[in-house]
């Protein structure tokens, strides 16, 4: 069999004509003569590759030109039409501005009723002001709200020689977040023109990436401007109680709480703001001799200490009574229950961990116990944004324990049963809008109670009840004096 | 040599497909598979460099399209527009990269270019595409790729010596195609025709 021999000699000469050199085509077995032939010729083939991509690069330019070949020349779909005080001057100040040229101009009784510009590929159409018509020019009007937006290839060049011409600048020539390069100026008539050259195109997730680290970046140069007091987390809760100073002596001597403010509040009481660890507590209250007209509120809290079973034994010797004995959890915790005076209940507890608080909660969380806990998961999702982070429900449906997150706070939740009864519960809760919050919570089915308003405290504060009866005064510090 | 359309049957079917581009340029594709292999070994054969035959023939194809309507059929094929086109960009390189290029056979202007070695080069081309699949794939990466056989091997994971005599016999498939009589090996084809007679 010769044939395995023939593979390799043709080989060597297909070798040898691509590097070039000269086949040898004497020393070739005649068979392989012919082949030869084929070979030099082979060294042509085009590759398939090279072949497909030129061939989906055409069909794209192709299609390009279909797209572009269905306007009618000179013509696009939207086209400006700018009323100015002085159309001929206009016109002269765009020809040279921005290289215009005029394509028809159209007369009425001496002045320009209509006419035609183009700068590159768009056109444009303006008039005189006709005031008997309603149309008047952004000077009559005080501004317009309508920009012009010029893709130009040069962006520094053009605005140059708009600035040469008269124009002004609004805004001066800068990278811009979403990858354009460009300039706000206005033309000595009023209308506002952007100037722009794309230099990066960019995903929107991408523009909205780099939008979103801007807007973090401006809020941290602007610390006065924090919508959170100073020391405050999202949620604060607003304990309010017939006799606020026994509230307030309660607090500190169980849990150590530490008195970082004291007035007279609103209803013509106590308010005093206290720290417990990470957190804050505000407490209200009637004052002894003096009318008090609130009506008392009760919380459950989660409160973390580093001993439950000393703050539970502090509690008792403060007045409260036992609903529950320290006990260790099966979810990592030793817990104690205690009521106080005002009817509050407190949930003390040691988290068995590397903290005596968990990472994800802070050192007094607010508890709620409404009758059901989905729809009032459903409302905190859409009045404050709220995202659950933690369900714990058993096969009939109740939600034994639920955790929602509001900005920098936790709200915890069990459904109502045997002595867990609902509480009315006030929370004092700081956004970046008030305002926006406010109508927000409405709309989620809460009711108004104090439209947003600005606070002697330095506050804007509005407050609503939700359908399951906690009281919400949604705040944004806005600076200003110290609360009252 | 294998039949070829007649020529004027060609220009009927060409000349649909061109005003069908000329109407919509998304037609250009199909003007674009029929002619590739003509135009490019048009280049390729004037031209030694395989990435500037590439360039060249990409820039004859995108002049073509932006051009398309001012082409008007005039008793000169869509072909001979495109191969002046081809002529005019060799010309334009030559000029404008000096003695950086290698022009193995300058086109004059003017002058018939060499069409029956570009329609043979262009039916070879084609005719690759009809081998069997294994030897389409190596004489694809020994020829338009140019790789080495033992490259080929390791990417097909066949032996040194397979891929070989798949080479050997796609040139040799090859060959038949172009030339369907019968090549001059009596003693082979003379024991292989018995034995079939006996199975049939």
């Amino acid at each position: 069999m010769d044939k395995p021999s023939f593979a390799v000699q043709l080989d060597r000469a297909v070798q040898r004509a691509l590097s070039g050199r000269a086949a040898k085509r004497a020393r070739l077995d005649e068979r392989l003569a012919p082949l030869l032939d084929i070979v030099l010729r082979l060294r042509d083939l085009p590759r398939p590759q090279f072949r497909a991509d030129l061939k989906s690069d055409l069909e794209k330019k192709a299609l390009a030109a279909v797209r572009v070949e269905a306007l009618p020349a000179g013509r696009q779909t939207a086209m400006p039409y700018l009323t100015v005080e002085n159309a001929a001057a206009a016109i002269e100040f765009y020809r040279r501005a921005f290289g215009a040229t005029e394509t028809m101009r159209f007369e009425d009784r001496g002045k320009i009723g209509s006419a035609e510009l183009v700068i590159e590929n768009s056109t444009l159409r303006l008039a005189d002001e006709f005031p008997d018509y309603g149309s008047l020019g952004p000077k009559a009007l005080g501004g317009s709200p309508v920009k012009l937006h010029l893709c130009v290839a040069d962006v520094d060049a053009f605005v140059e020689r708009a600035l040469s011409q008269g124009a002004k600048i609004v805004r001066p020539v800068e990278d811009q977040f979403y990858g354009d390069r460009s300039a706000q100026l206005a033309d000595p008539f009023g209308h506002v023109w952007i100037i722009a050259t794309r230099k990066q195109t960019l995903s929107r997730e991408e523009m909205q990436r780099r939008w979103n680290k801007i807007l973090i970046q401006e809020l941290e140069k602007m610390p006065g401007h924090d919508p959170i007091r100073k020391g405050f987390r999202t949620i604060t809760p607003y304990m309010v109680a017939q006799d606020g100073r026994a509230l307030l002596d309660f607090v500190k001597r169980v849990f150590g709480a530490k008195e970082s403010a004291r007035d007279v509040g609103s209803a013509g009481g106590l308010h005093a703001e206290v720290r417990i660890g990470d957190s804050m507590l505000m407490i209200g209250g009637g004052l002894p001799g003096k009318e008090f007209r609130a009506t008392p509120t009760t919380t459950a809290l989660h409160i973390y200490v580093k001993d439950t079973d000393a703050a539970y034994q502090r509690a008792l010797s403060a007045g409260a009574t036992s609903t529950y004995a320290p006990a260790d959890m099966e979810y990592g915790e030793r817990s104690a229950g205690v009521t106080d005076g005002a009817g509050n209940y407190w949930y003390i507890a040691t988290h068995k961990g590397p903290r005596y608080v968990p990472k994800e909660l802070n050192d007094v969380n607010v508890y709620l116990h409404p009758l059901r806990a989905e729809p009032v998961i459903k409302f905190l999702q859409r009045a404050f944004g709220g995202h659950e982070r933690a369900r714990y429900a058993s096969p009939d449906g109740i939600i034994h324990h639920a955790e929602v997150q509001i900005g920098t706070s936790m709200l915890e939740m069990g459904e109502a049963h045997g002595s867990y009864q609902p509480t009315l519960t006030m929370l004092y809760l700081y956004v970046q809008d008030a305002d926006a919050v406010y109508r927000n919570a409405v709309a989620a089915g809460a009711s108004s109670l104090q439209e947003p308003a600005d606070q002697p405290w330095g506050d804007r504060t509005g407050t609503v009840k939700d359908p399951f009866g906690t009281t919400w005064n949604i705040a944004t510090h806005t600076g200003g004096r110290k609360p009252a | 040599m294998a039949s070829t359309p007649k020529p004027s049957r060609i220009q009927a079917d060409e000349r649909g497909l061109l005003e069908a581009a000329q109407r919509d340029p998304a037609g250009f594709a199909a003007l674009y598979e029929l002619h590739f292999d003509r135009v490019y070994m048009f280049i390729a054969r004037r031209l030694g460099k395989r990435n500037v035959a590439e360039d060249l023939t990409a820039d004859v194809f995108q002049r073509a399209l932006a051009n398309l309507r001012n082409f008007e059929w005039r008793g000169v094929s869509f072909e001979a527009w495109l191969l002046e086109i081809a002529a005019h960009a060799i010309n334009d390189r030559a000029k404008r990269s000096g003695r950086g290029l290698r022009v193995e056979d300058p086109p004059e202007m003017g002058a018939e270019p060499d069409l029956s070695a570009v329609e043979q080069g262009a039916q070879l081309f084609r005719l690759v595409n009809s081998l069997p699949e294994d030897q389409k794939r190596v004489i694809v990466m020994r020829f338009a790729e140019q790789e080495s056989i033992r490259a080929i091997a390791r990417r097909l994971e066949r032996s040194e010596g397979a891929v070989k005599q798949l080479q050997f016999r796609g040139l040799e498939c090859l060959r038949t195609k172009l030339d369907p009589r019968p090549a001059r090996r009596p003693g082979k084809d003379a024991k292989s025709r018995p034995r079939g007679g006996k199975n049939g």
